[in-house]
């Protein structure tokens, strides 16, 4: 790694915790602007009774000190501060709760997305307007255009509700296996494209022509030259995939009934439980920007020729 | 090359096997002694004072035991029993009017931790749930006890078994108000660690289950407590309390028979569910009533009005009045609603009951061909609609068909396909008499805002009772309500001096005419609630339901029931009439 490298890797991670402070701060104000809090309820309670909570929260003091307070136990103590709703839980707690099995249904997920998503591409490559390459293309085509609610919905009534052989609750024994599924066809399907189309340029390519002109053994051929370098476009696709299937999961969770951070996030924000909102926007912020930067650095290490400048 | 894929695919297996193995939970109850059900999604907090849930009241009644119970008799109707309490006693009137009861803890209670009950728990507990401090939702629950609003309740324990509670007068739902979870016990020591109730192993309880796990945002176990005091009479040995917030994942769940009971099917699901499972598809009543508020304070007199002042606002009270008349509530329940919600004509909901027995609603509004303000039988609408228009004609400028100076309402309601289909049934009804009215949807904690704050010409609104007496559906609507959504007496209504009342036929010195809301329907509240002869309060709760609805600003459309599935497979189920369900006593046959 030579200087210039550090140099952009060290900028890029400024340049990320920047981002994170500005989502941060943005969350915040914007949070307070928004009508009602975290007290209302149908049934109200009374104003002292109001009072008292809010002073117990600091939600009394000036929106400016409670934001420098926020800052200030985030950094000295990684104290994300105690749920509003959810009474006697702290936030971290809560949210670590729900990233142990939101990290492991995005992981598994985008596991298999990648890997079929690359072996189907390449086959469907290599055997180009082959029978195979049709049925892959039908079937990805499918799959990119099918929103993960409709395709959640339909594995959830044929696999849970008519077959009965999997759980229609993600907190039964094999209950991830359905939700998983779910997540992965569309990043899969949209991974076997690119895969596809990429190796089908590269392998148009002079070198590869010169390769076999040289009597290179096939396999050589794909998987010392052209798979390499036609992964290039699915290593940019990582940080939108990466998007795709936080932001998939909030749907997801809801359908099989998950116990995930997507259900806590969106239920936080219907509740006004502030600490619970500025908490889950941090964990997906850092995140999405931390995903984006090992798929930036991951660009330099398949391609050398890509300049940082 | 197939080598290679072949082994992608393996792996891609492996790792799909992975997430199937370390799931946790069941997939639903095999013997007959557990079972696994599903009210809704996690709940805020299991902790008895702080809860203002259904669910949560449900899994804290199992959990909680308190000086009454819900229980069945032996002819299966529903009663409330002494549970903690050897007897549930009669209070003693003092001179002052208050009421004291002391009750007798039993032998032998004894909480999840081996300790003894105590009547101090009690009486801490209650002390906690009403302290301002705590600011629970329910904290008002004990606003009958004598002290409240003060530093301290009025209850003591004389001894370890020994409850002297007193009273600021004779409530005849006192008994119902120990059965409710605000005034369970809980020990000084367990809940002193803020955290006690969000986990099994600093949740300690002294009902019929102990909590044996909570996997948060999956499932709750409860597990039989062998040392409650009528553990033998305890059929069910272990509830697992799925947690979901998805009604059609619920549904899906009872369909293939994980999940005995559900709490909660999407509306258009209903007829299909109703079709499909006629034997499982449960409508109970609840008591509660689902009704349209105006904001009292909105001008809805045509522009160039020559009415002011208190001629302006009894003009408006009628045209309000009027226009509750052109709704036809039997096709929102049959059409819209579809689970066997009733039509209501008044405020006060059914299952409220009389003195002597009959239902309140049945005698509300004093009229003799119907029950409740107006006729909402299905012969009665078209003459209710001829009769509204008529009214509105004294007041707006009409073209033989339609209203052309009605000024343009907006109808505010919080998102769901429910509330916005009654939204666009009422719009349609007032359309078909000129009268525009647009349709603004919030997010539920923004619509509270907006509404408690009287933000909005006309809203949906709904009610649902805490206990089985009138007052909770007529209290909220006091000046100082924290719940007064219509803004009753507040900004310009303070000043309007058009309501009268007469209660020296009842014994009191009180006689207003052209009274402000103030002076008027505060002072019948708070008569209410000193009075002491049941048959007096009960006649000045209709009089004040009266006075409410002469306002014109509620428009009562339907009194709510409470649906669910419960398998076929399940006996000895009962639900009570604040929507708690009771699993103890079940058993599942397969």
């Amino acid at each position: 790694m030579n200087s210039k490298t550090l140099f952009y890797i060290l900028k890029r991670i400024g340049l990320a915790l920047l981002t994170i402070w500005v989502v941060i701060t943005v969350t915040f104000f914007v949070m307070h602007a928004v009508p009602g809090g975290p007290f209302m309820s149908e049934k109200a309670i009374s104003e002292t009774a109001q009072k008292a909570l809010e002073e117990k929260y600091g939600l009394d003091k000036p929106l400016l000190e409670q934001y420098g307070t926020y800052l200030k136990d985030i950094v000295t103590r990684f104290d994300f501060g105690p749920s509003l709703k959810q009474r006697g839980r702290n936030v971290i707690d809560i949210i670590a709760d729900g990233m142990k099995t939101s990290v492991k249904l995005g992981v598994i997920a985008a596991g298999i997305a990648g890997i079929v998503g690359i072996v189907l591409g390449a086959w469907a490559a290599l055997r180009r307007n082959k029978l195979i390459d049709k049925i892959i293309m039908v079937l990805t085509t499918a799959f990119v255009s099918m929103p993960s609610f409709i395709m959640g919905s339909l594995l959830l009534v044929l696999f849970a509700i008519t077959w009965m052989i999997l759980p229609a609750n993600g907190a039964a024994s094999g209950g991830l296996v359905l939700p998983i599924i779910t997540l992965s066809l569309y990043p899969m399907a949209y991974i076997t494209r690119l895969t596809r189309s990429s190796m089908l340029d590269v392998l148009g390519q002079d070198y590869i022509r010169t390769a076999k002109a040289k009597g290179v053994s096939g396999g050589k051929i794909i998987f010392g030259h052209a798979l390499k370098n036609s992964l290039i476009p699915v290593i940019t696709y990582f940080g939108p995939m990466l998007a795709y299937i936080v932001t998939g999961s909030l749907v997801v969770e809801k359908i099989f009934a998950v116990p995930g951070i997507g259900r806590a996030f969106v239920k936080s924000i219907t509740d006004r439980d502030y600490p619970m909102v500025m908490g889950t926007t941090i964990v997906l912020a850092v995140l999405i920007v931390v995903m984006n930067l090992v798929s930036d650095i991951l660009y330099k290490v398949v391609d050398p020729r890509i300049n940082f400048d | 090359m197939k080598k290679i894929i072949a082994l992608l695919l393996a792996l891609t297996m492996m790792l799909a096997l992975v997430a199937c193995s370390e799931s946790t939970g069941s997939t639903g109850s095999t013997g007959t002694s557990s079972i696994a059900v599903c009210l809704s999604s996690e709940p805020d907090t299991l902790d008895p004072a702080l809860n203002s849930a259904v669910d949560g009241a449900t899994l804290i009644s199992h959990l909680f035991a308190g000086l009454a119970k819900w229980t069945q008799d032996d002819s299966g109707k529903l009663v409330i029993a002494p549970d903690c309490a050897k007897e549930l006693v009669e209070g003693v009137a003092n001179a002052d009017g208050t009421v004291t009861y002391t009750y007798t803890l039993r032998d032998g209670l004894k909480w999840s931790d081996g300790k003894d009950v105590t009547a101090k728990d009690f009486a801490f507990a209650w002390q906690r749930a009403a302290s301002e401090a705590l600011g629970a939702d329910y904290g008002y629950m004990f606003e009958v006890v004598d002290g409240y609003g003060t530093d301290a309740l009025n209850v003591k324990a004389v001894d370890d078994k020994t409850l002297e509670v007193t009273l600021s007068n004779a409530v005849s739902y006192w008994n119902e108000l120990l059965a409710f979870p605000t005034y369970f016990p809980v020990r000084e020591d367990v809940v002193s660690n803020e955290k006690w109730a969000t986990d099994p192993s600093t949740y300690v309880s002294n009902g019929a289950y102990t909590m044996k796990s909570w996997e948060h945002n999956s499932v709750i176990t409860l597990e039989k407590n062998p040392s409650y005091a009528d553990a033998d009479k305890i059929k069910m040995e272990k509830i697992e309390f799925y947690l979901s917030d998805d009604s059609n994942n619920m549904v899906a769940n009872f369909k293939n028979g994980s999940w005995k009971l559900i709490d909660d099917v999407p509306t258009n699901e209903i007829p299909a569910m109703k079709e499909a499972y006629p034997d499982e598809f449960k409508v109970v009543g609840q008591i509660g009533t689902y009704y349209v508020c105006w904001n009292i304070n909105k001008d809805i007199l045509p522009e160039g009005t020559t009415l002011t002042g208190d001629e302006a606002e009894a003009a408006r009270a009628e045209i309000r009045n009027a226009i509750s008349m052109l709704f036809d509530r039997n096709y929102i329940v049959e059409k819209i609603g579809q689970a066997g919600q009733v039509p209501a004509s008044s405020f006060v909901a059914m299952g409220m009951t009389n003195p002597d027995g009959t239902e309140f609603y049945k005698t509300a509004g004093h009229n003799d061909g119907f029950d409740g303000y107006y006729n909402v039988s299905k012969d009665a609408i078209e003459s209710n609609f001829n009769a509204a228009v008529e009214i509105l004609k004294k007041y707006y400028d009409y073209d033989g068909t339609k209203f052309t100076n009605f000024p343009t309402l907006t109808y505010l309601y919080n998102t769901s396909e429910g509330h916005k289909a009654i939204g666009e049934y009422l719009q349609a009804q007032l359309a078909s008499v000129g009268i525009t009215m647009n349709m603004e949807n919030q997010e539920w904690n923004t619509f509270l805002n907006t509404r408690k704050s009287g933000d909005y010409s006309i809203a949906r609104n709904g009610w649902l009772a805490d206990y089985n007496d009138p007052i909770c559906f007529l209290d909220m609507w006091t000046t100082v309500s924290g719940n007064n959504d219509v803004q009753f007496g507040k900004d310009a209504h303070a000043n309007a001096k058009l309501y009268s009342m007469d209660l020296t036929d009842l014994g009191y010195d009180i006689k207003v005419e052209n009274g402000t809301w103030g002076e008027t329907y505060d002072v019948l509240i708070k008569t209410i609630k000193s009075c002491t002869d049941n048959n007096v309060r009960y006649e000045l709760m209709h009089r004040a339901e009266d006075l409410l609805m002469s306002t014109g600003c509620i428009c009562p459309l339907y009194f709510y029931t409470d649906i669910f599935m419960l398998s076929k497979t399940v006996k000895g189920f009962f639900s009570n009439p604040l929507g708690f369900k009771y699993f103890m006593y079940c058993t599942v046959e397969e």
